[in-house]
């Protein structure tokens, strides 16, 4: 599936060659290609190729991967090889080359060798257009980390050089004597501009001028930045003290004594302050005291169940008596009391800032509860 | 809520739809069985269960409440009465044991479609209870249901391949997977396979959202918990465990060491079989830990966490209404508790008044001497002892150190069970309990 659509594009610019002229130097294939496509139509020219002949490894890899100009090369070669094969199959977009893992099931060696065989087949078949280049000049651009675009007639020396070095060693794909060798030509890249000069010592130019100029700027915006860096740490030091605070204060009053009958669980201060109060028997002493609104399991809020006379936490299903210890669940602990008192004027104060464990004695505290 | 007759009509419409479609799954299988000419017989079947789902469709569809098929209100009372964390975690127990030992017959795909359908049919004639439809339709409870049926679909696949594999070898030949081995690409085959799956999710994640509408809530508080209160329902086990740990062991380390246990697996697996294909015999002991790991200490404690407890965690049958009145007597007692007091009969080690911190410290450890002597060695002396017992072979394998690790893994996997056990049968709250220092286990 993947083939089809592979080979297709690789039809397509060939068709699009074919029908430019496809004498000219073209440029090299688009970037999009430059991938894909070597892969692809190598391995469906492989078939095509008289003799896939095993080619070293390291060249083919190259010769797929780096080299991106040859795939104007290959396309050529598709191209050459479709007007050849064109009458057989009724036009060039009509090919339908085979796909390439069955030619790979039936001899895995193949693979290596397509690239190099299908660039020589390409080379073989490249009289007809004219212009072409062999695979030991992509070769050899591609190893010796030359430019890999097409080659100058300024360069066609060092490249033929190049050439014999490659077919002198041994990996490479030796190309015979008897096919023909052209270097594609292509218009000379313009000439490269030439180096800034260096700036002199004390010349002063605009260079200079902006330089001074940044110096003094950066100074100032130096400067700029920790003045504002300053009072936004200042500011920020200011909004840790509102002027209005909109939580419920640590210390309120909640009533009189006598508001809290014996034996009653007071729940309606929890929404806003979360805390019970409660009056109840602890350690054998009628007291008053303010349970914490939190599960010392895992800290969600329990709810009071009359009917039980217990404390039920929803999320873990521990539960606490009347005075606050734990009895069934996960809950390690009693309920925290906060500390009480009574104020100047008779009525309850309870202070959130101070919480009083029993698992650490302190329920004994005075300050934790109120004699009733 | 409304009475059950009214219920009953809204729930009518769906069940209708529902049976319709056992019946056309039964219909399908029973042509393609039919076409297949080698099972008539099944076909026969199906094709009898087909026309059956049509009739219980057309009850639902009835129009009369009283028509609609549901379950006895006497069994649904005996389910709700039997049903409690210790049947249901037995029960599930031994369903997976039945399950494995006689895996030859269960993958059959005779039997496996029964079963599928009485499982289909036992949750639609529970539909019909008020109490059961309104927690299963819950829009947050509706994918547990969904995972449910996956979960027992994948199991069956990956199981009756398993057991395919299992007689071939047995017979010397080579399992299925390597027959047929042939490759394929990711580009484009795996790709555009997931991209197809990701079109379709969608889809049906859109029509999903539109028809099941979000579970919203009221504004939080923080003085004020929703009860039940629930996680989302991948930690419910995370939830259910914590019933019976400590935060900072339920919530932080068993978790890591899931995690941890997990990288580890393919350090710790010394069996070079069973690599690539489905195979139960050739790999048992991975099989069962893992097995047990995920369906019962996690799976089945989702569903659990989702369907089985309500209001103050309690645990309620799945016919039984969810108010939070519901009294259940429990009293737990931590470890010290019981040994001290209820064994020796004296009172609690307890610093004096004052006393310093070493004094303090050293009283502590004196109470908590039984439950950390246990711990001790449960998590010290039992590997060793497992080394030169049970797992012998392991431990000769695997080199002291990969074997001490697999073997505390196991160990710490095997407190939540054993935890739950304790919980259940002494009313154990904590084997060490230093609320002191907020040290329980």
């Amino acid at each position: 599936m993947a083939d089809k659509k592979k080979m297709t594009v690789a039809e397509i610019l060939a068709a699009a060659r074919a029908k430019s002229g496809g004498g000219a130097a073209q440029p090299s294939g688009p970037a999009t290609e430059s991938a894909a496509e070597p892969d692809a139509a190598p391995a469906a020219e492989a078939q095509a190729a008289p003799k896939a002949k095993p080619a070293p490894k390291p060249a083919a890899a190259k010769a797929a991967g780096g080299a991106r100009p040859s795939v104007a090369d290959i396309l050529a070669a598709a191209r050459a090889k479709k007007s050849a094969d064109g009458d057989e199959e009724g036009g060039a977009v009509a090919v339908k080359p085979k796909p390439a893992a069955a030619a790979e099931k039936a001899k895995p060696a193949a693979k290596p060798a397509a690239a190099p065989a299908a660039a020589k087949a390409a080379a073989a078949s490249a009289p007809k257009t004219g212009v072409q280049r062999d695979t030991a000049s992509i070769l050899a651009a591609a190893r010796g980390g030359a430019k890999p675009g097409p080659v100058s007639k300024a360069e066609a020396p060092e490249v033929a050089a190049k050439l014999q070095a490659v077919a002198a060693k041994p990996k490479a794909v030796a190309v015979p004597a008897e096919k023909a060798v052209v270097v594609r030509t292509a218009p000379a890249m313009p000439a490269r501009p030439a180096k800034a000069a260096a700036k002199k010592d004390g010349e002063e130019d605009r260079r200079g001028f902006l330089e001074i100029a940044m110096g003094s700027f950066m100074a100032m915006g130096f400067t700029a930045l920790s003045v504002t860096g300053g009072l936004f740490t200042l500011g920020l030091a200011r909004y840790m003290f509102p002027n209005v605070l909109a939580e419920p204060p640590s210390r309120f009053k909640v009533g009189f004594k006598e508001g809290f009958p014996a034996g009653k669980v007071e729940t309606k201060f929890v929404p806003q302050y979360g805390v019970w109060v409660v009056n109840g028997e602890f350690a054998g002493q009628q007291q008053i005291y303010a349970l914490k609104t939190v599960c010392t399991h895992l800290g969600c809020t329990p709810n009071w169940l009359e009917a039980e006379q217990k404390f039920k936490c929803p999320c873990h299903g521990s539960g606490f008596y009347k005075d606050g210890v734990n009895f069934e669940g996960p809950a390690p602990r009693p309920l925290e009391r906060y500390a009480i008192r009574i104020s100047d004027d008779g009525q309850l104060e309870i202070d959130k800032s101070k919480a009083f464990q029993e698992e650490l004695g302190q329920w004994a505290d005075s300050d934790s509860y109120v004699t009733v | 809520m409304h009475s059950n007759g009214f219920f009953l009509k809204d729930v009518a419409g769906f069940l209708g739809g529902y049976y319709t479609f056992i019946a056309i799954m039964n219909g399908v299988a029973a042509l393609i069985l039919w076409r297949r000419k080698n099972q008539p017989g099944w076909a026969i079947t199906w094709a009898v269960v087909a026309g059956v789902m049509m009739v219980l469709a057309s009850l639902a569809l009835s129009g009369s409440a009283s028509l609609v098929p549901s379950l006895p209100l006497s069994v649904r009372m005996l389910v709700n009465k039997l049903s409690g964390p210790v049947l249901y975690t037995l029960g599930t127990t031994a369903l997976f044991t039945v399950l494995f030992v006689f895996r030859k017959f269960f993958v059959k795909p005779m039997v496996a479609w029964t079963v599928l359908n009485v499982a289909l049919v036992i949750m639609g004639l529970s539909m019909a209870d008020e109490n059961f439809a309104s927690i299963v339709m819950k829009a947050d409870n509706v994918p547990i249901v969904g995972l449910i049926f996956m979960l027992a679909f994948f199991t069956w696949v990956a199981t009756s391949q398993a057991v395919v594999n299992d007689e071939r070898i047995a017979k010397g030949l080579p399992p299925m997977e390597k027959i047929n081995d042939e490759k394929v690409l990711v580009w484009p085959d795996l790709v555009y396979t997931e991209l197809i799956c990701m079109v379709a999710v969608s889809a049906f994640l859109l029509v999903w959202a539109i028809f099941l509408q979000a579970p919203l809530e009221e504004p939080a508080s923080s003085v004020k918990t929703p009860n039940p209160s629930k996680a989302p329902w991948y930690f419910l086990g995370l939830q259910e465990m914590l019933v019976y740990f400590d935060p900072w062991y339920a919530g932080v380390v068993l978790p890591s060491m899931v995690v941890f246990g997990l990288m580890a697996m393919p350090y710790l697996d010394f069996n070079k079989k069973g690599n690539g294909y489905y195979s139960i015999e050739e790999r048992k002991f991975s099989y069962l830990v893992y097995q047990f790991g995920f369906f019962e200490l996690w799976i089945t404690l989702i569903i659990l966490g989702t369907f089985l407890r309500g209001p103050n965690w309690n645990f309620f049958g799945p016919f039984e209404y969810w108010t939070p009145y519901k009294v259940e007597v429990l009293n737990n007692v931590d470890l010290p508790q019981m040994f001290w007091v209820n064994l020796l009969d004296r009172p609690l080690p307890r610093a004096p008044q004052g006393a310093g911190l070493l004094t303090q410290v050293g009283t502590i450890l004196l109470r908590e001497a039984p439950g950390l002597a246990l711990l001790g060695a449960y998590l010290v002396l039992l590997p060793p002892l497992l080394a030169v017992t049970v797992f012998r072979k392991f431990f000769a394998r695997m080199g002291f150190v990969r074997y001490m690790i697999m073997a505390n893994l196991m160990l710490l996997m095997l407190t939540l069970p054993l935890k739950m056990i304790l919980r259940w049968t002494l009313n154990l709250r904590y084997i060490v309990s230093i609320p002191e220092f907020s040290l329980n286990f």
